[in-house]
C-alpha cells in the first residue's frame, strides 16, 4: 500500500532535481547568449529593454580570420576520427579475437598510455613532428592522438561481448576475418562508435595547448587558439565579444548536438559511458 | 709581381664578397618571432603591419610574427622549442621570466650584439626602472618593450558625493583608508552598494602586493634573485595594512578580488577606487561612464610600484646573421617615435624618456593628461620580483597571501610559510 503512494512522491523528487541540474548546466549558455547579443554595459545588467545587437559577432568575426580558422578545425576532427576509427577498430580487432604472441604485454602498454596526460609528452612529440619536419601544419595537431588509447580499449571491451557464436557462424558461411569484423563486429558496435566520436570530436574541438605550441600560422590553426586573442588577461576580459566569437565557434557542435541528441544520449547509455 | 698578386688578391676578394652579398640578399635572413597579446585592441594586426614595414625597410630580412597566446602560453611555447632545439630568434616574454631563461641556457645577453656607441645611446635611453628587471650579473638579457606599473583610478563622480576632492586623489596609506571609509556605501540592511577601493588578488596578487611593500620602504628579493625577504616585518606590515582595510575597516570587498573583473565594477561603480595595471588606460578610457581619475600608488615611507609587462629576448640557438637581424628589429621597435605609438596604441608605458618629447605622445598626453601619471610614477619603480625558478618563488607568496586574505592565516605566519618554502627552492642556486 505504502509502495503505491511513494512511488509518485520519488518521481516527482527526481524529476524535481533533473531539472535543477539541467538549469545549472545550461546556465552558462543561456548567460552566453545574453552577453554576445548585448553591448558591453548590460553584460551583467540583466533588464529585459536592454537593447540587442549583433556588434559583438562583427567586431569578433573581424578580429580574426575566423573562417579559416572554422576551415581547419573541421579538417583536424574529420581527419583525427578518419584515422583514429580504422586504426582503433582494426587494434581492437586484434586484441580482442586473435591470440598472437606478445598479445597481452602489447595491451598493458596501449593501458600504460592511458594513465599518461598527453601534456606531458608535449616536447618530445614537437621534436618528433620537427623531425619528421611537418611542423605547423594540420596534420602534426592530430597525428599525435591518432592511435587512441582510450578507443581501443573501449571497442575490445565490446567486441568482447559479442557472441562467439556470431563470429563462428560468419566463418562457417566463408567470411574472411576482415569480412567478420566488417559485417559481425562493427554493426554491432555502433552505439560505441557513435559514443567514441562525440567524445573525440569534442576534445579535439577543444583541444588548446598542443595546437598552439605546435602551430605557428593561421593557416593551420584551429578556432582555440584564435579565440585566445580575446582573453586579455591584462586588462580584464570583455564578455562580450568574448561570449559572441565563443558562440560562434561552438555552434556548429551545438546545432550538431540538438539535432542527434537522442541518438547521441541512447549510445552513451549503451556504451556505458557516463 | 708581387703587387700583382696583392691586387689579383684582392680583385679575387672584392669579388667573393660581391658574390656572398648577393647569396645572402637572395637568401633572405630567417627571424622567428614569437610574441603574446595581453591587452585587448587589433594587436595582432598592429604586430603584423609593423613587421611588413620593417622587412620593406630590410629587404634582406624576413619576419616571421607568430602570435603565442598569453605571457604564461608564451614561455611554454618558447621553452618546448628551446628543448626541441627548434626556438625562435626573438621574443617578447615576461620581463621576470629571464632569470628562467638564463636558467634554461635558452637566450643570450645582447653584450653580444651591442657594439657602437650608437648601440650604447640606444640602450642607454631606457628608464632604469625598466632595466632593473633586464639586466644582471652585469649583463643585459632583455629590452623592455611593453611595460607597464600599477596605478589607482578612481571615481570622481563618487569622490564628490562623498564631499572628498575630486582634485586631489589619496596621498598616503592613511589618506587611502579615509577616503575609502568615506567612499563606502552601504544599504538599509548593511550590505555594501558601494566599496572604498579594491586591491586585486586573484592570478598574481604579489603584483599588486609589491606595491605595498615598497611604499612600506623594502622589497621583495634581491637583484640577482637568489634571495627573497618574504617574512621581513615590512613586509609583514604591508600585508596587515591590506588585511586590515578588509577586516578592521571593511573597506576593501573580503575574500580573493578577482583581476579580470575588477575593471567592470569599478564601471559599474561596485568600487570608487582600484589598484590596476596602466595597461587598462584605454579600457578604462572607453568604458567608464563617469568622471575617473589616474593617480600614483599612495605612500607609507615613500612612493612606490613594481613594473610589469614584457622584454625582447635573443634566444640562444640562432645563426650569427639572425642576431644581428633580431637586434636590428629590435632597435627599429624601439625608436621613440615607435615607443610613443606602441604606448598610444595599447595604453603601456612608453619605455623611454625620448619617446616622451615626440609629437605624437605629446598630443596624446595634452588630450588625455592621465596617461603621464605612469610615467612621473617611474622614479618611484621598482623590478617586479622574479628570482630564479621564479615560477614556483612566485607561487609560494601567491598562496601565503591568498591563504591571509581569505583568513585561513594571520600575516606573520602567511609570511613566515612563504619565506620557508621560497628559501629551500632557491638554496641550490646560492
Amino acid at each position: 500500500m505504502n509502495g503505491y503512494a511513494v512511488r509518485p512522491l520519488s518521481r516527482s523528487l527526481e524529476t524535481f532535481g533533473a531539472w535543477v541540474l539541467g538549469i545549472v548546466w545550461v546556465l552558462p549558455l543561456v548567460y552566453a547568449f545574453w552577453t554576445a547579443f548585448h553591448p558591453p554595459a548590460y553584460s551583467t545588467d540583466f533588464s529585459l529593454t536592454a537593447p540587442l545587437t549583433v556588434a559583438n559577432f562583427v567586431k569578433a568575426w573581424q578580429a580574426a580570420p575566423f573562417a579559416r580558422y572554422f576551415v581547419n578545425t573541421v579538417i583536424l576532427v574529420t581527419m583525427v576520427l578518419a584515422a583514429q576509427l580504422v586504426l582503433v577498430t582494426l587494434a581492437a580487432y586484434a586484441f580482442a579475437r586473435f591470440r598472437f604472441p606478445g598479445r597481452d604485454v602489447a595491451f598493458a602498454l596501449v593501458l600504460v598510455q592511458l594513465m599518461v596526460m598527453p601534456d606531458v609528452l608535449i616536447v618530445e612529440n614537437y621534436r618528433t613532428m620537427t623531425e619528421l619536419g611537418i611542423k605547423d601544419t594540420i596534420l602534426s595537431i592530430g597525428l599525435p592522438y591518432m592511435a587512441s588509447a582510450f578507443g581501443i580499449f573501449l571497442l575490445r571491451q565490446t567486441f568482447k561481448t559479442v557472441p562467439r557464436e556470431l563470429d563462428e557462424a560468419a566463418r562457417v558461411e566463408g567470411c574472411s576475418p576482415l569480412q567478420t569484423l566488417w559485417k559481425v563486429y562493427v554493426p554491432l558496435a555502433k552505439p560505441t562508435y557513435i559514443a567514441y566520436a562525440l567524445v573525440s570530436i569534442s576534445y579535439h574541438w577543444n583541444n588548446f595547448l598542443w595546437p598552439l605550441i605546435i602551430t605557428n600560422s593561421v593557416e593551420s590553426r584551429p578556432v582555440t587558439v584564435g579565440l585566445q586573442v580575446f582573453s586579455a588577461t591584462d586588462q580584464g576580459i570583455d564578455w562580450s565579444i568574448i561570449c559572441a566569437a565563443t558562440l560562434m565557434t561552438t555552434g556548429p557542435l551545438l546545432v550538431a548536438f540538438l539535432l542527434f541528441q537522442r541518438q547521441f544520449v541512447q549510445s552513451f547509455i549503451r556504451a556505458g559511458i557516463r | 709581381m708581387k703587387v700583382f698578386a696583392k691586387a689579383g688578391a684582392w680583385f679575387l676578394g672584392v669579388v667573393l664578397a660581391v658574390v656572398a652579398g648577393l647569396a645572402s640578399a637572395q637568401t633572405p635572413v630567417e627571424v622567428p618571432f614569437f610574441y603574446p597579446v595581453a591587452v585587448g585592441g587589433p594587436i595582432t594586426k598592429i604586430i603584423d603591419g609593423l613587421a611588413a614595414d620593417f622587412e620593406k625597410e630590410n629587404p634582406g630580412i624576413k619576419l616571421k610574427p607568430i602570435y603565442s597566446g598569453s605571457y604564461q602560453e608564451s614561455i611554454a611555447k618558447a621553452l618546448t622549442a628551446v628543448k626541441s632545439g627548434d626556438p625562435p630568434v626573438t621574443s617578447i616574454l615576461l620581463s621576470t621570466d629571464m632569470f628562467t631563461l638564463i636558467d634554461e641556457d635558452a637566450i643570450v645577453p645582447f653584450d653580444e650584439v651591442i657594439k657602437t656607441s650608437d648601440d650604447r645611446k640606444w640602450l642607454a635611453s631606457f628608464y632604469p626602472a625598466f632595466m632593473e628587471n633586464s639586466q644582471t650579473g652585469g649583463k643585459t638579457w632583455g629590452i623592455p618593450f611593453q611595460r607597464s606599473t600599477v596605478v589607482l583610478f578612481y571615481n570622481k563622480d563618487a569622490f564628490k558625493e562623498a564631499g572628498l576632492d575630486p582634485g586631489k586623489p589619496p596621498a598616503t596609506w592613511t589618506q587611502m583608508r579615509e577616503y575609502a571609509q568615506k567612499l563606502t556605501k552601504r544599504d538599509a540592511s548593511g550590505n555594501v552598494t558601494q566599496w572604498g577601493v579594491q586591491i586585486p588578488s586573484s592570478g598574481f596578487p604579489y603584483w599588486l602586493f609589491q606595491g605595498l611593500v615598497i611604499e612600506n620602504g623594502t622589497n621583495l628579493m634581491n637583484q640577482a634573485g637568489t634571495q627573497v625577504y618574504y617574512d621581513k616585518p615590512e613586509v609583514v606590515g604591508a600585508l596587515q595594512y591590506w588585511l586590515d582595510l578588509v577586516n578592521k575597516y571593511k573597506v576593501h570587498p573580503p575574500g580573493i578580488v578577482e583581476w579580470g573583473t575588477t575593471p567592470k565594477d569599478f564601471f559599474e561603480r561596485k568600487v570608487a577606487m582600484m589598484w590596476t595595471t596602466t595597461g587598462n588606460l584605454t579600457n578604462v578610457k572607453n568604458n567608464a561612464k563617469f568622471d575617473f581619475g589616474v593617480a600614483m600608488l599612495p605612500a607609507e615611507k615613500r612612493r612606490g610600484s613594481p613594473t610589469g609587462g614584457g622584454n625582447f629576448y635573443i634566444f640562444k640557438k640562432s645563426t650569427p646573421a639572425q642576431r644581428e637581424a633580431a637586434f636590428k628589429f629590435i632597435k627599429w621597435m624601439t625608436t621613440p617615435e615607435r615607443a610613443a605609438q606602441w604606448g598610444i596604441d595599447t595604453g603601456y608605458v612608453a619605455v623611454r624618456a625620448d619617446a616622451w618629447d615626440t609629437p605624437a605622445m605629446k598630443k596624446y598626453v595634452e588630450g588625455f593628461p592621465a596617461a603621464a601619471v605612469a610615467r612621473d610614477q617611474l622614479p618611484f619603480a621598482k623590478a617586479e620580483l622574479s628570482t630564479h625558478d621564479n615560477q614556483r618563488v612566485t607561487k609560494a607568496l601567491n598562496d601565503g597571501l591568498q591563504a591571509a586574505l581569505t583568513g585561513t592565516k594571520s600575516a606573520a605566519q602567511a609570511m613566515k610559510d612563504a619565506q620557508r618554502e621560497a628559501d629551500r627552492l632557491l638554496r641550490s642556486y646560492k
